[in-house]
Parts: structure tokens; C-alpha cells; sequence
């Protein structure tokens, strides 16, 4: 099992547990972390489950791929750190992994 | 159609106890509270049931297996959206093709129906709800579907494509006689018609490019070729039967229900921060589109075996409503927890004019409440609509003081 911590836009904290092998969106949805939508459920075709993953977690990513990546250029509140969840797999390495959730999706 | 020319036999993999005949183009079961009668199948329906009507097909009536469903598109295809099934079913691009050869064709329009791109239409918007609004409040009574409703999504869909203003009229006259027709030969002469005003607007984009979508649509490359006039067509035609009626609908649909709902329409008046999450409720209450599915390959799925040529249907407005996701789920509670819901289906074919459709609803209501705070139904008339794999109200006679 690996913890993942998720800010929340009301600026709570919620401590989930998460599975590897699972996105980090699945995880976030199962426990209905607020903010993370995923319209598509992980088809890469909303742009609604994006997050902020700073270092030293996000090092320990691949880079997004061109499909994530012109996604996230077209949506709000991007930041160097904005990622789609649902491209992220859960690993050891991101165990105790604190994520931000933007204010809005849209 | 008689019913016995559309009563199909029922295959042998279906068990007896999953066969439950409803007919999804008028079921007597479906009342003029289109969503909230369609719920009855939760109750009274085998969880997922095969209708032997119609050619025969699944209907799929809960969240969560609707949500596997249009994600598990190497099972379940868009690649035939018709009930019953058709000879020669159309191609619409992005929607009637599977991943990966939609991918180029949606991964293109994406960025032009982002949250970015979508807001800088809002001034826009607002002028045209505003002027729609303003040429009926004088009345204190108006058709809320044919004024309202029908009327101000054809100017966003003008709107985002370019469409010059001296079309506006033809084209308005057009998407209303497209969306009344009921007989397939005036569907098909009609959707020419429309298809032939687009490629006029193709033709001329083609000299003359200017700051809108169907310029940049021309720009397209696909597998690195630019994009094909026949390729173009199909896109704005879809864009056209899936960002019109649609919009039209849900929205008719949520006034219907704020009409009646003097508390809400007081709330609303008093605090226009509510609006968003009065439109959010409003789409997840009243979803209008059931989806199709072909079975292209056999699987075995929530306890049921699909079989490779089955259709499979997807009651998107009932996974909107499902109990077991939604609490109260009958229950119009712009307060509920915001958690997403099927009304724009997900996976591959997630509504790609999501946003968009948002903030029409959103920007219409703003512009409404400040004018129109109080209103109610006519008394004592009824409000019919037509069902099947879009769900349409044919009208909604209101009032408010003048
Ligand atoms: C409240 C209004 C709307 C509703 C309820 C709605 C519903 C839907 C649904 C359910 C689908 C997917 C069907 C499936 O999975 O098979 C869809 C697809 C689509 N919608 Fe919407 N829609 C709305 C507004 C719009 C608007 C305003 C536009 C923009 C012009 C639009 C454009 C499209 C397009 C292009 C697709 C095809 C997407 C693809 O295949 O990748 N829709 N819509
Ligand atoms: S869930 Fe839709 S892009 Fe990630």
C-alpha cells in the first residue's frame, strides 16, 4: 500500500491509500478526493483530473506525453507542476506523496 | 411500425429472467416527467435486461456499469449508434469511430472546447441570452423551448464557427426544421441541406480564413495529411446534432423544474454565486441522450454474456439518477455533494462540448434570474416530449409579472 495526500481546494488534507498499479486518479476518485473530477474516467479526454505534484515527488515521474501535455495546455490554473492524474501510476515512489488539487477543474 | 415487426426473437444467451420489454420510442411507463418515470426501471427492471423490442437490445440503467461500458470500447463499439440497427450506419467522426482512429480528430478539437477557450466567448454569449431574453420580457408569458431555449444555442453554434450574421436566419430556420422533423426522408433531405450550408462556409473559410473554428478546422492535419472536405463535413455535422438540440433540452428540462420551485428560483435571485451549482443539478436530473453500443466482441460482463452483434444501450439520463451514487437521487438538491454524474457519458466519446454546454446554461440563467426572478407554468397544460436515444420537449408555456 502507498499514502498519498491530497490537498483539497477547501484546503483540507485527506491521507489516502492507494494501490500500485492503480492511477493516481482511481485512487483519488475512490475516496471522492474533492476537486478531482475525471469525467472520462482516465480516457485522457477531459483534462478534468489535474493536480500539482512538486518535487521530490514529481521526479520521481516520467514526463507527461504529448497527448497529457496538450491537454494541459489548454486548461486553467496550470502551473509547471500540473500533471493528469489518471496518466500517473500509483509506485513505492510516490508513498507519502503530497498533491494539490487546483480550485476548479474548469 | 407495428409492434411485431420490431418485436425481434430473443437470443439464446440471454436468460429468460433478463428479458424485460420496454420500448425506448414510447413506452407507456414513460410519463411527462421524462427522467424521473424512466426510474421505475430501477425498481421494477431486471438490473441490466435485454428488450425484445425494437430489434432487440440491452438496456444499461446503472452508473457504474454504464461507466465500464463506454470506457471498454474493444468490447463495446460506437461504431453502429442505431436502434434498431440500420444497413450502411453513418460515419460520424469523432463519434461513431473507436479509439485509436478518433484519437487525431478529437486530440484536434480538444483545445477549441477547453475551459480557455470556451470563456473567451462569454461576453459574446451573454449579449445573445441577454437580447433573447429582453425581446420576450415585456409579454410576461413566452414559450420557454421555442423562444428561449431552441433559439440561443444557434447563435452560440453560429457563433463559434463563424457562421456570418446574414446566415443567421436560414440557418435558424434550418436546425428548427431539422430537430421538428420526424419522417426519415425529411431527416435525410434536411441534413443535406445543412451539410451543403456548411461546405459553403468551408468553401469560403477556405479564401478568406478568419478567427473562428472552421478556419481552423481547415488547418487540421490528421496522420500527417491535412484534413479531407468529407473528413470536415462529418465533424460539423456532429458538432451541429450534438450542440444544439442537447443544450435546448437539458435546459428546458431544468426551467421546467425551477418554474415550479419557488424556494430555489428566491435563492437563486438572492445569491447568483448558486447558478453553477443550480445548472450542474439541472444537467445530472435531466440527462437526454441514451447512448448505443455494439458488442464487437463476446464478454462477459456485471454477470452477463454479450454477445459479438448485440446493442447495447446506455440510459445515460438514469445513470444520472442512480440511488446507489446519488442520494435522493430523484431529489433536485442544487446543496448535494458535487460528484460526476453521466449525463455527457464518459470515456473516449466524454462530450466534447462539455464546457461550452455549461456555460450556456450557466450565462442563460444569470441573465434570466436578473430579469425574470419569479415565474411559474401555464396552469393546466400539458408538456409532452419525444423519447428514444434523444429525449426532447416539445414545448414549456410560462408566466411571470409584469
Ligand atoms: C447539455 C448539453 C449536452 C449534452 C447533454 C451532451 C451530451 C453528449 C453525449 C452524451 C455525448 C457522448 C455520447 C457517447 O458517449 O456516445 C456527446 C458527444 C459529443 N458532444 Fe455533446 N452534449 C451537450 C452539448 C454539446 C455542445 C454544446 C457541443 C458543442 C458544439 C457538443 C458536441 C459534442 C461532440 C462533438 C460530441 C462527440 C464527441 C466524441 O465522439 O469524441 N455537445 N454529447
Ligand atoms: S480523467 Fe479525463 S483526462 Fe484524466
Amino acid at each position: 500500500m502507498v499514502w498519498i495526500e491530497f490537498v483539497t481546494p477547501s484546503g483540507d488534507v485527506r491521507r489516502v491509500e492507494a494501490s500500485e498499479g492503480e492511477s493516481l486518479m482511481q485512487a483519488a476518485v475512490r475516496h471522492q478526493v474533492e476537486g478531482i473530477e475525471a469525467a472520462c474516467g482516465g480516457s485522457m479526454s477531459c483534462g478534468t483530473c489535474h493536480a500539482w505534484i512538486s518535487e521530490p515527488w514529481s521526479a520521481a515521474l516520467p514526463q507527461p506525453e504529448e497527448g497529457e501535455r496538450s491537454i494541459l495546455d489548454f486548461g486553467v490554473h496550470i502551473r509547471p507542476q500540473s500533471r493528469l492524474t489518471c496518466q500517473i501510476q500509483v509506485s513505492a515512489a510516490l508513498d507519502g506523496a503530497r498533491i494539490e488539487v487546483p480550485p476548479s477543474q474548469s | 411500425m407495428a409492434d411485431d415487426l420490431m418485436h425481434a426473437p430473443v437470443p439464446g444467451h440471454v436468460p429468460a429472467d433478463r428479458v424485460f420489454a420496454f420500448n425506448i420510442y414510447g413506452d407507456p411507463r414513460l410519463t411527462e416527467d421524462v427522467q424521473a418515470s424512466y426510474q421505475s426501471l430501477h425498481r421494477d427492471a431486471p438490473e441490466i435486461f435485454y428488450s425484445p423490442l425494437n430489434g432487440g437490445h440491452w438496456m444499461i440503467t446503472r452508473y457504474e456499469h454504464i461507466f465500464d461500458i463506454v470506457k471498454d470500447y474493444e468490447h463495446f463499439s460506437v461504431r453502429e449508434m442505431q436502434i434498431p440497427r440500420i444497413e450502411n450506419p453513418p460515419v460520424f467522426i469523432p463519434l461513431s469511430l473507436d479509439p485509436p482512429t478518433n484519437l487525431p480528430y478529437r486530440q484536434a478539437l480538444m483545445p477549441h472546447f477547453s475551459p480557455k477557450a470556451v470563456s473567451a466567448m462569454e461576453p459574446k454569449l451573454r449579449a445573445f441570452a441577454a437580447d433573447f431574453i429582453d425581446e420576450v420580457l415585456a409579454r410576461g408569458e413566452c414559450d420557454f423551448v421555442h423562444d428561449i431555449a431552441a433559439r440561443f444555442p444557434v447563435s452560440v453554434f453560429m457563433e463559434l464557427m463563424g457562421m456570418p450574421l446574414d446566415r443567421l436566419r436560414d440557418f435558424r430556420a434550418l436546425a428548427d426544421d431539422y430537430f421538428k422533423a420526424r419522417t426519415n426522408e425529411e431527416i435525410g433531405a434536411l441534413g443535406e441541406r445543412i451539410i451543403g450550408l456548411m461546405t459553403e462556409l468551408v468553401e469560403l473559410r477556405q479564401k478568406e480564413p478568419a478567427d473562428d473554428l472552421i478556419s481552423k478546422m481547415i488547418e487540421f492535419q490528421v496522420d500527417g495529411r491535412p484534413i479531407a472536405l468529407g473528413e470536415l463535413q462529418s465533424m460539423l455535422f456532429v458538432m451541429f446534432l450534438g450542440g444544439m438540440d442537447t443544450v435546448t433540452n437539458v435546459a428546458s428540462y431544468t426551467y421546467r423544474h425551477l418554474a415550479q420551485d419557488d424556494a430555489l428560483q428566491a435563492r437563486l435571485a438572492a445569491d447568483a454565486s448558486l447558478i453553477p451549482r443550480f445548472v450542474e443539478e439541472g444537467i445530472r436530473s435531466f440527462g437526454v441522450i441514451n447512448t448505443p453500443r455494439l458488442v464487437v466482441k463476446d464478454c462477459e460482463r456485471f454477470g452477463v454474456q454479450f454477445r459479438e452483434g448485440d446493442m447495447v444501450l446506455c440510459v445515460l439520463p438514469l445513470g444520472s439518477r442512480d440511488d446507489r451514487r446519488f442520494e435522493n437521487s430523484a431529489e433536485f438538491d442544487i446543496d448535494r455533494q458535487a460528484l460526476t454524474h453521466l449525463t455527457f457519458s464518459s470515456g473516449p466519446h466524454l462530450c466534447l462540448g462539455h464546457n461550452l454546454a455549461r456555460m450556456e446554461i450557466r450565462i442563460l440563467t444569470e441573465e434570466w434570474i436578473k430579469r425574470i426572478p419569479r415565474f411559474s407554468l401555464k396552469p393546466g397544460l400539458r408538456h409532452h416530449s419525444r423519447v428514444g436515444t434523444v429525449i426532447a420537449i416539445e414545448s414549456l408555456p410560462i408566466q411571470w409579472p409584469v
